[in-house]
C-alpha cells in the first residue's frame, strides 16, 4: 500500500484539522472565553487537548494494525 | 436480488414499536406549557439526557443504509465522517454555545438578524427551511423504501402513515416529547446496531475455524482495515474530498447551523451541561455510533470474503444492510432491527420538524404578525405549524425519489445549502469586522459563484487535489472546498470595502464578548464563587414571582446571595431535570432544610408534595 493510501490522509487530517484546532484554542484563550483562572475551565482545557490526542491516536493505531496485517 | 420481507412476528414487532413511541411521546406532552417549553424544553435537562437524544437525532434512518453501503465497498474507512468533528469543538463549546444560550437566541435566522439585519434573517430563514423540510422528506422516503417491502403498502401511503405516527406525539409534546422519545429511541438503535454486530461476528465464527472477532478481523483485507480512505481516489469515495465536505463544511453545518441540535443545547439546564453533552457525545458516543451504522457493511464484506456464495452475485451494495440482517438474524430479531431503523427515522425527523416549526414561529410569524399574540396562541400556532411542515415534506418526497439514490439526494442538499450559511455564521461569530453588506454578498454572490462552479466543473479543478473529473458528473465532494473559498472570498472582499458595525450592535454576538455573556444574561455581575448543592423540603410561599427563598445557612452552603440565579430540581437524579425550574434567590429565612417556592415554580417544575428538591446556584 502506498503512502497516499496509508499515512498521507492521516497527516492531512491532523495537519489541516490541527491548524483549525490550534487557531480555535488560541482564539478562545485570547478572548477569555476559556479562563484558566477558573478551576472548571482548566479541566476543559485538558479535555480539549485530550480529545485531539485521543482521535489522532485512534486513527494511527488502526493504520498501524492494518499495515501489520499485510 | 430478493429482499427479505420478514414474518408476521416481525410485522407485529414493528407496529408495536410505533404504538409504544406514540404513547411515550404523548405522555410527556403535559410538560409543555409555553412556547419555551415546546421548542426548548424549558432549559432544564441534564447533560446525559441531551447526549442520548443527540445520538438519536444524528443517526438518521439513511445513516444505516448509507454507511453500511460504503462499509461494504471500502471497509472501516466508512467511519471517517463520524470521526472528524473534534477540530471545531473548542470554538463550539466556548464560542457559539455560550452565545446562543446566554443571548437567548431561539433560531439561527434570529442570530443573523441580531448580528446583521432583517434581510440577512429572511435569506437565512429561506435557506434553512428548504434544507430542513427537504431533509425530513429524505428521512420519510428512506424508511418508506424499506417498510413498504415488508408490509406491501404502496410507498406514498407508507410515507403518510409514518408522518401521522410522528405527528401524534409531537403535536402535543414538542421538544420535551422529542427529548424523551429520543432517549428511548437512541438506546434502542444503539442496542440494535450492536446486536447486529454481535450476531454477525457469531455468524462469521460459525463459518470459519477461528473465534468470532478474529474471524471478522482476519477476513478483511489490509486495505479494508484502514480507517481513512485513499487520499484522492476513487472520485466517489476519497479522503480529501470527504474531509472538506464533511470534516469542514459538514462539521460547521452540524455544530453551528443545525437548528435541531441548537434546540437540544437550549434545552440543557446550563452551558456547562451542554459542554458535557458535546464532549461525551464526540468522545464516547460517536465511535459507538460509527460501529452501529457501519457494521452491517463490514460484516457483509467479511462474509463475502470468506463465503462468497452467501449473497447473490448481483447484490447491489445498497442492499447490504437488509441482506446481512436477514442472514445473521432470526424472525423477530429482524423485526426488532427494522424497528430500530424506524427509531432512527422518527427521532431525526421529529427534531427537524420541531426545529422547522420553531423557525416558522420565531422568524416568520412573530416578525410579520401585526397583532401581538399571547403565548397560548403562539403555542397553538406552533403545533399546527409542525403539522404543516410534515405535509410539505410528504409532498416533496416524489421529488427526492427521482434522484438516482438517497445518497445523491443527500449530497446535493449539503453541497447546495451548507457553505453560504456555514461561512456566514462562522465569520459572524469569529470575525468582528465582518459586515452586513458582506453577509448579503456571501449569500447572493457566493451562491451565484457556486452555481457557476457546478455548471463549469473546470473552475473547481484547481481545488481538486488531483481527484479525477468525471465527464458529465463533475466533482462529488471537493466542490465543498471551492464553495467555501468563493463564499468566504466574497465575504472578505466586501467586508474590507464596507464600514464595520458598532460595538454596541455587536454586544454579546461575537466570541470577543464571551467573557461578558454571563453578566448580560443575569443582568448583574455573576457570582462565580464555588458552593455546594443542597437538598431541601419545599413549601408553597404566598408570593407569585420568580424568587425562591432558602435559609441563611443553606445559602451559605451554596455560596449564594439574594438576586443570584438558582436551579432547583426533583432530588431523584434519573428524572434528568424533567421536574425542575430556574429561579432567583430571594431574601433568606431561618428554617434550615426548607425552600419556599411560588405556585408559578410549582406549576412549571411539577414537583411532588413530600419529595425533596435539590438546589444549586447557577451564577
Amino acid at each position: 500500500m502506498d503512502f497516499e493510501r496509508t499515512w498521507l490522509p492521516f497527516l492531512y487530517l491532523y495537519g489541516v484539522g490541527g491548524i483549525v484546532f490550534t487557531l480555535g484554542m488560541i482564539l478562545i484563550l485570547k478572548t477569555k472565553a476559556l479562563r484558566l483562572n477558573f478551576k472548571r475551565h482548566k479541566k476543559w482545557l485538558w479535555l480539549l487537548l485530550y480529545g485531539f490526542i485521543f482521535w489522532s491516536s485512534l486513527h494511527a493505531t488502526f493504520i498501524i494494525l492494518a499495515l501489520r496485517s499485510q | 436480488m430478493d429482499i427479505a420481507v420478514g414474518t408476521l412476528l416481525d410485522r407485529i414487532i414493528i407496529v408495536a414499536y410505533f404504538a409504544i413511541v406514540m404513547g411515550f411521546g404523548a405522555y410527556f406532552g403535559r410538560y409543555s406549557k409555553t412556547t419555551s417549553d415546546y421548542f426548548f424544553g424549558g432549559r432544564r435537562f441534564a447533560w446525559w439526557l441531551i447526549t442520548i437524544s443527540i445520538v438519536a437525532t444524528g443517526v438518521g434512518s439513511h445513516s444505516f443504509l448509507k454507511y453500511s453501503t460504503k462499509a461494504y465497498q471500502y471497509g472501516l474507512s466508512s467511519t471517517m465522517t463520524y470521526m472528524n468533528d473534534w477540530f471545531f469543538v473548542p470554538l463550539f463549546m466556548f464560542g457559539w454555545l455560550p452565545i446562543i444560550y446566554y443571548m437567548r437566541i431561539k433560531s439561527i435566522p434570529e442570530y443573523f438578524e441580531r448580528r446583521f439585519n432583517s434581510s440577512a434573517r429572511y435569506l437565512a430563514t429561506f435557506m434553512t427551511l428548504i434544507f430542513m423540510i427537504g431533509y425530513i422528506a429524505i428521512q420519510f422516503l428512506t424508511l418508506a423504501t424499506v417498510l413498504y417491502r415488508i408490509f406491501g403498502i404502496p410507498l406514498m401511503a407508507t410515507v403518510i402513515i409514518i408522518a401521522i405516527a410522528t405527528t401524534i406525539y409531537m403535536h402535543f409534546g414538542g421538544q420535551t416529547s422529542v427529548i424523551f422519545t429520543d432517549l428511548f429511541q437512541g438506546l434502542i438503535l444503539i442496542f440494535a446496531g450492536l446486536l447486529l454486530f454481535y450476531l454477525g461476528i457469531q455468524f462469521l465464527g460459525d463459518q470459519t475455524s477461528l473465534p468470532g472477532f478474529r474471524a471478522f478481523w482476519m477476513n478483511l483485507t489490509p486495505e479494508e482495515k484502514l480507517p481513512l480512505a485513499h487520499f484522492n481516489r476513487p472520485p466517489d469515495f476519497n479522503f480529501v474530498g470527504i474531509f472538506w465536505q464533511d470534516g469542514i463544511a459538514g462539521s460547521v453545518g452540524f455544530l453551528f447551523l443545525n437548528q435541531g441540535l441548537i434546540m437540544r443545547f437550549m434545552a440543557a439546564r446550563s452551558v456547562n451541561d451542554g459542554r458535557k453533552a458535546v464532549a461525551f457525545n464526540t468522545l464516547i458516543v460517536l465511535p459507538i455510533s460509527a460501529v452501529v451504522v457501519s457494521n452491517a457493511g463490514w460484516i457483509g464484506r467479511a462474509i463475502a470474503n470468506v463465503a462468497p456464495a452467501t449473497f447473490p452475485v448481483d447484490m447491489a451494495a445498497n442492499d447490504v444492510f437488509v441482506a446481512v440482517t436477514n442472514v445473521v438474524s432470526s424472525p423477530g430479531v429482524f423485526g426488532f432491527i427494522i424497528a430500530a431503523l424506524c427509531a432512527a427515522l422518527m427521532s431525526t425527523s421529529d427534531t427537524l420538524v420541531n426545529a422547522s416549526s420553531a423557525i416558522i414561529v420565531n422568524d416568520i410569524y412573530k416578525p410579520l404578525s401585526k397583532k401581538k399574540h399571547d403565548d397560548a396562541k403562539q403555542l397553538e400556532f406552533a403545533r399546527w405549524t409542525s403539522l404543516g411542515v410534515k405535509v410539505i415534506a410528504v409532498i416533496m418526497v416524489p421529488f427526492f425519489n427521482s434522484f438516482d439514490s438517497i445518497y445523491e439526494a443527500n449530497g446535493w442538499f449539503h453541497s447546495t445549502f451548507t457553505p453560504p450559511l456555514a461561512v456566514g455564521v462562522f465569520m459572524g461569530i469569529f470575525w468582528k469586522r465582518f459586515t452586513t453588506p458582506a453577509i448579503i454578498a456571501t449569500f447572493i454572490g457566493g451562491a451565484f459563484l457556486m452555481i457557476l462552479g457546478q455548471a463549469n466543473p473546470e473552475m473547481i479543478t484547481p481545488f481538486a487535489h488531483g481527484i479525477e473529473l468525471r465527464p458529465d458528473r463533475g466533482y462529488s465532494y471537493i466542490g465543498a472546498l471551492y464553495n467555501i473559498v468563493v463564499c468566504a472570498g466574497v465575504g472578505i472582499i466586501v467586508t474590507l470595502f464596507t464600514k464595520p458595525e458598532s460595538d454596541k450592535k455587536l454586544k454579546g454576538l461575537t466570541i470577543f464578548d464571551a467573557a461578558k455573556l454571563k453578566e448580560i444574561y443575569k443582568g448583574s455581575k455573576p457570582n462565580e464563587s464555588s458552593g455546594n448543592p443542597v437538598t431541601v423540603e419545599w413549601k408553597l410561599s404566598k408570593t407569585n414571582d420568580n424568587t425562591i427563598c432558602f435559609s441563611k445557612n443553606d445559602m451559605q452552603t451554596m455560596s449564594a446571595n439574594a438576586g443570584d440565579l438558582v436551579y432547583i430540581q426533583d432530588a431523584r437524579w434519573w428524572y434528568g431535570g424533567l421536574k425542575s425550574a430556574h429561579a432567583t434567590f430571594g431574601e433568606p429565612h431561618d428554617e434550615d432544610g426548607t425552600v419556599y417556592i411560588s405556585s408559578l415554580q410549582l406549576d412549571h417544575g411539577q414537583f411532588i408534595e413530600g419529595l425533596q428538591l435539590k438546589a444549586e446556584k447557577e451564577m
